[in-house]
């Protein structure tokens, strides 16, 4: 069957009111009657609360309300997971990021006011910042079961013997950065305590469902008297997936007497209190036969969650999980722990742990291959594990594995077939180039343990169009052209037929959360449920209308077709014509769809949700240029070969493996969040380095279609593996073009310089023993 | 003072503005392209009382040849500098580090009035302002002074210019016959980012070969204000800059500097980046007089 929209560029539907700027941040709505919140943090990054007191900050004119713990109607804790983070702290402050009171006020610059004018005594203590000495005896104990939030071991075979048998055994420790979300939006939005006594949130998140039963807890409230809205703009990537700001609105909403009330962080108050990526130390330990054959890998990963949970447990199960690439190894010992500190707060940010293991096992991968002396494409192709193998955790691979065909694209694709000829190109005499390549994999939707599943509803519209509702929120992405492909192409009609709405609660299902690679494969999934249904309705009604059975009406074209015996069409109706007869006859025009995600029956043992029933599989070739000189490294080419199953939109692929991979240098050249002893030492986007356009290489993007049984139209997910090896293939190119592994990222010129450096010593030394 | 609370002016003319800088009893600071300005307003670094903005000062902004010099208005954006033909002929090296200032966007708005008013030892165009021997104009109610610019900074954000002056004028000398400049930035990326180390250099080439008849250096972001290298300039005519005169020009420039180490870089790592940024700028130079 030839499809009409699946796999077509179809243009984002909500593109042109993006780039006119027709369409507004949240954040810049104004309201006539609005007051402004602000938040105040600790100065501290552990410390105790001895005694508070806003007597002086309630007295400054203009104040409207000024509120602390004892203003939380309901539980003081939110958290995805557990809710260990106190939505206002009581006694105790664990990081700078915490919030210790809310202000509302007249003007932004009163509310600042006032926040200086809130005594609080503190009692400092020692902080805990180093995540290795957080799990030691001697370390203070930030929460009550103490510093180890979360701890997985997967087990498989005997590595210990393995160790004995192999041929070659690489270890080695790799760092990786706190990347921080960075969004163009920081978090920000709206709470309105209506007129009827509920409760409006208006605010960019990734879940509106959840954030709506979290701001229940903490207001004791009926999760029904509250809507959120977190749709459509402003991009979250993970740092939006717990709340942000939404119970802070909620509480000062009940306190200003019917004004809305907004809270916008300025880019130096989300970079303090904003979610961070965990960093990592990994330490790993590979060995392979002589033929390049995986034996064994050991695996000890620590993540740094900061002073509270989020997502940090899953993130470090997630690690663990993909800790040894997308390979067969018979041998494995993989042990996880996420750690609390003083040290910010980390959680969910796209990838989800993977990135920081990736790094070590395709490091291992392309060492293994340089001293073995074989391909790095071909020891890869080697040990990957295909659909139906068992894979290293030693279970059995269900869903559809594309690595081989990534792999083998790579191999044919032309950076790589003539990468001697594009490195010997090199623009000035003292640059050199390298190319290399690295592949990874990124479940889709969420573990075994949280239930997952997904719900779109479909109403018929005046005038023969549809309202695809779909609880997954648009934060940028580009998942609600997806939606109307999806609808379009089942409905047989246009897609500009199709009005999509998202994030939501009081016009969607609750469908699930937009993270973990899962809303074109989950969202999609729930259109295509409920788009039969819809069909239904229609026929239905049509064979009601013309007195016949509902086997001799068909949707095509846009129309509901009658056909006679002989199966020739007759005659037909619109879709606004039904729409008219229903209407009319008082009927029902809407449907729903609701699945339940294929997840593993089976948890691997000690390991906190593995393994995933999908993956999306990927592999990079990346060429960079270092300048010897300073060591910087320029990323010049990139192809992105992404196993996203069916592609529905391959512009909006391409819009995902184009970000993505900018990220992902982001994260091996530029990105870390610094904080020393508790307290951030990067301030905003002065000392934060993202990689803007000029630092942009050209990237190509070449999908393999591995088609999943189970996806809507055989797709699965690729919004996170995108930026994941290119981060291990652009440090591999550095070392290919100058000889340097560096594995304490992000490998900014002073690193490489330092490595040059250290290599230039050691070879002057060597040759002056060679003298002697 | 809360942001909302400061004044601001819009002079007419040069006389009005040196008026009110006279006359004015508090704090006032002018403001040009902003760019440096509205940054430290918004981080609570400057918060004076009145802003005289002076961007509307149609008459200060200009490129010019003089007998003295080529005039440079303070006025005068970073891109206005780009596109000048005049500079680009005669002042080679102040182009090339005006197109290394921030980008587009700044590079519109920001001023070279403003990148000196804001004397950071970072500054990008300084350094080649530095080895065209710039002379800065001050002007008040009461005069003119002439400052040679290696006299104009006293320290990072400070600089000798009164409270009741203004820069009214930069002149710098035009680049002679068969002098080449360039300048060389190393920041942590390729756009918007401040110089970890950046030096200007002009040599002035004695004809054919790699002979160098003499030359200037100027360094930044590895001292508390922009210094000259005068070591490494008089080792420039000692010897042919070809490959390996240069390494061992370059190879000095580390005992011309004394960095400090902050969030951007360790002072290990600007130390070491001096000679390699003067080494890459030389090469790239004699790579530049060998293809003309
Ligand atoms: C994103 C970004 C990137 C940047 N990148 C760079 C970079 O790469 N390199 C670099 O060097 N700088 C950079 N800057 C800093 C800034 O843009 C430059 O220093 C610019 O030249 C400042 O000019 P302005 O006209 O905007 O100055 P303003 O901000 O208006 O003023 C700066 C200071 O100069 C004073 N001043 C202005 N005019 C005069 C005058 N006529 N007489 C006396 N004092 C005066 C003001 O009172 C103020 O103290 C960057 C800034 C930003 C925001």
């Amino acid at each position: 069957m030839t499809s009409k929209w699946i796999g077509k560029r179809v243009p984002r539907l909500d593109g042109p009111e993006r780039v006119t700027g027709e369409l507004k941040y949240m954040t810049d709505y104004h309201y006539n009657n609005m007051v402004w919140g602000r938040v105040l943090r600790p100065p501290y990054p552990y410390a105790k609360i001895k005694s508070m007191d806003t007597t002086r900050a309630k007295n400054l004119p203009g104040v409207i309300a000024v509120l602390t713990h004892e203003d939380i109607p309901g539980f003081n804790g939110f958290g995805i997971v557990v809710p260990d983070q106190p939505v206002l702290c009581e006694d105790v402050v664990r990081t700078t990021a915490d919030a210790v009171a809310l202000v509302a006020a007249e003007t932004e610059e009163i509310a600042e006011e006032a926040l200086a004018l809130i005594d609080v005594d503190y009692e400092r203590l020692d902080a805990v910042t180093d995540a290795e000495f957080a799990i030691t005896e001697q370390a203070p104990k930030l929460h009550a079961d103490g510093n180890i939030h979360s701890h997985v071991v997967i087990k498989n075979g005997e590595v210990e013997k393995a160790f004995q048998e192999a041929d070659i055994i690489l270890e080695n420790t790799f760092h990786s950065p706190r990347q921080m979300h960075a969004f163009i939006e920081t978090e920000g939005g709206w709470g309105i305590l209506e007129k009827d006594g509920t409760l409006t949130i208006q605010c960019p998140g990734q879940y509106a469902y959840r954030d709506r039963l979290q701001i229940a807890r903490a207001l004791a409230w009926n999760p029904a008297r509250i809507r959120v809205i977190s749709s459509p703009v402003g991009g979250a990537f993970g740092g939006k997936d717990e709340i942000t700001v939404q119970i802070y609105l909620a509480l000062l909403a009940l306190h200003t007497g019917g004004r809305p009330v907004k809270i916008h962080y300025k880019r130096e108050e989300s970079v303090i209190a904003g979610m961070k990526r965990h960093p990592f130390k990994v330490k790993m330990k590979t060995a392979a036969k002589k033929d390049g054959t995986l034996l064994a890998n050991q695996v000890l990963a620590i993540a740094d969650t900061g002073a509270y949970a989020s997502l940090g447990g899953a993130v470090i199960s997630l690690a663990i999980e993909h800790s040894c690439g997308p390979y067969k190894i018979p041998n494995v010992d993989l042990e996880g722990y996420c750690v609390y500190t003083n040290n910010g707060i980390a959680g969910a940010f796209r990838g989800f742990g993977v990135n920081q293991v990736c790094m070590g096992i395709e490091t291992h991968m392309d060492m293994i291959a340089a001293e073995l002396g074989i391909d790095p494409i071909e020891i890869r192709k080697k040990n990957v594990y295909h659909q139906g193998d068992v894979s290293s955790l030693g279970h059995v691979v269900k869903g559809s594995v594309g690595t081989w065909k990534t792999l083998e694209a790579a191999e044919k694709c032309d950076l790589w077939i003539n990468r001697e000829k594009y490195k010997a190109e090199i623009s000035e005499p003292w640059k050199k180039r390298g190319v290399s390549i690295a592949t990874s994999f990124h479940g889709v939707g969420m573990g075994i343990g949280l239930p997952d599943y997904g719900a779109a509803s479909i109403q018929l519209l005046p005038g023969g169009r549809f309202e695809v509702g779909v609880g997954c929120e648009e934060i940028g992405g580009g998942n609600g052209t997806v939606y109307a492909q999806v609808a379009a192409e089942i409905l047989q009609c246009d897609v500009t037929d199709i009005v999509v709405v998202q994030g939501d609660t009081s016009r969607t299902l609750d469908g699930g959360t937009v993270t973990a690679s899962r809303s074109t494969y989950t969202g999609g999934r729930a259109v295509a449920t409920a788009a039969p249904n819809m069909l239904n309705l229609l026929t239905k009604a049509a064979g009601e209308i013309f007195g016949v059975s509902e086997e001799q009406v068909r949707v095509a074209d846009k129309k509901v077709v009658v056909y006679d015996a002989d199966g020739k069409a007759d005659s037909s109706l619109s879709f606004a014509e039904i729409y008219d007869y229903l209407y009319e006859n008082r009927r029902d025009t809407r449907v729903e769809g609701h699945f339940m995600l294929p997840k593993e029956k089976k948890e691997i043992k000690g390991s906190g949700g593995a393994p995933h029933r999908l993956y999306g599989y990927l592999t990079h070739v990346v060429m960079v240029e270092v300048d010897t000189l300073t060591g910087e490294t320029e990323v010049l080419r990139v192809v992105s070969i992404p196993d996203a199953g069916k592609v529905i939109n391959p512009q909006g692929l391409e819009g995902q493996a184009e970000g993505g991979a900018v990220m992902g240098i982001g994260y091996a050249l530029y990105e870390d969040t610094i904080i020393e002893n508790g307290y951030h030492k990067t301030t905003n986007f002065s000392n934060y380095i993202l990689p803007t356009v000029k630092d942009s290489p050209q990237i190509e993007t070449f999908p393999v279609e591995e088609l999943e049984e189970t996806g809507p139209f055989g797709a699965k997910g690729i919004g996170e593996v995108v930026m994941i090896p290119i981060i291990a293939a652009t440090i591999s190119a550095i070392h290919d073009a100058v000889g340097v592994r560096i594995k304490h990222l992000p490998a900014t010129p002073e690193r490489v310089y330092a490595a040059l450096k250290a290599r230039k010593d050691q070879t002057n030394q060597s040759n002056e023993e060679n003298v002697m | 003072m809360m942001v909302s609370e400061i004044d601001m002016i819009s002079p007419e003319t040069m006389e009005e503005c040196l008026q009110i800088l006279n006359e004015y009893e508090q704090e006032v600071r002018l403001l040009a392209g902003g760019t440096d300005a509205v940054v430290r307003m918004k981080e609570g670094h400057w918060r004076p009382k009145l802003w005289l903005n002076i961007k509307g000062l149609r008459d200060l902004r200009f490129i010019c040849e003089e007998k003295d010099g080529i005039h440079i208005g303070p006025l005068t954006t970073h891109t206005d500098m780009v596109q000048s033909s005049l500079l680009q002929e005669k002042a080679d090296v102040l182009v090339h580090a005006a197109k290394e200032v921030g980008a587009t966007q700044i590079r519109n708005m920001g001023t070279i009035g403003g990148n000196l008013g804001t004397a950071s030892p970072a500054g990008d165009t300084i350094p080649a302002l530095f080895v065209l021997d710039a002379v800065i104009e001050l002007s008040s109610v009461n005069g003119i002074r002439r400052i040679p610019i290696e006299e104009f900074f006293v320290g990072p954000g400070k600089t000798v210019q009164h409270k009741s002056e203004m820069i009214t004028n930069i002149i710098i000398r035009p680049q002679e016959e068969n002098e080449i400049g360039i300048f060389e930035k190393l920041g942590p990326r390729k756009a918007q980012a401040i110089s970890i180390v950046n030096v200007a250099i002009s040599l002035k080439m004695s004809g054919d070969g790699w002979q160098c008849a003499g030359g200037k250096i100027a360094f930044g972001s590895v001292a508390p204000t922009v210094i000259r290298a005068r070591k490494c300039e008089v080792l420039l005519t000692l010897q042919e800059l070809n490959e390996e005169g240069i390494s061992n020009i370059a190879s000095l420039a580390w005992k011309e500097v004394a960095p400090i180490s902050d969030v951007r870089a360790s002072a290990a790592y600007r130390r070491d980046m001096s000679t390699a940024l003067l080494e890459r700028g030389l090469l790239r130079l004699m790579k530049r007089w060998e293809d003309r």
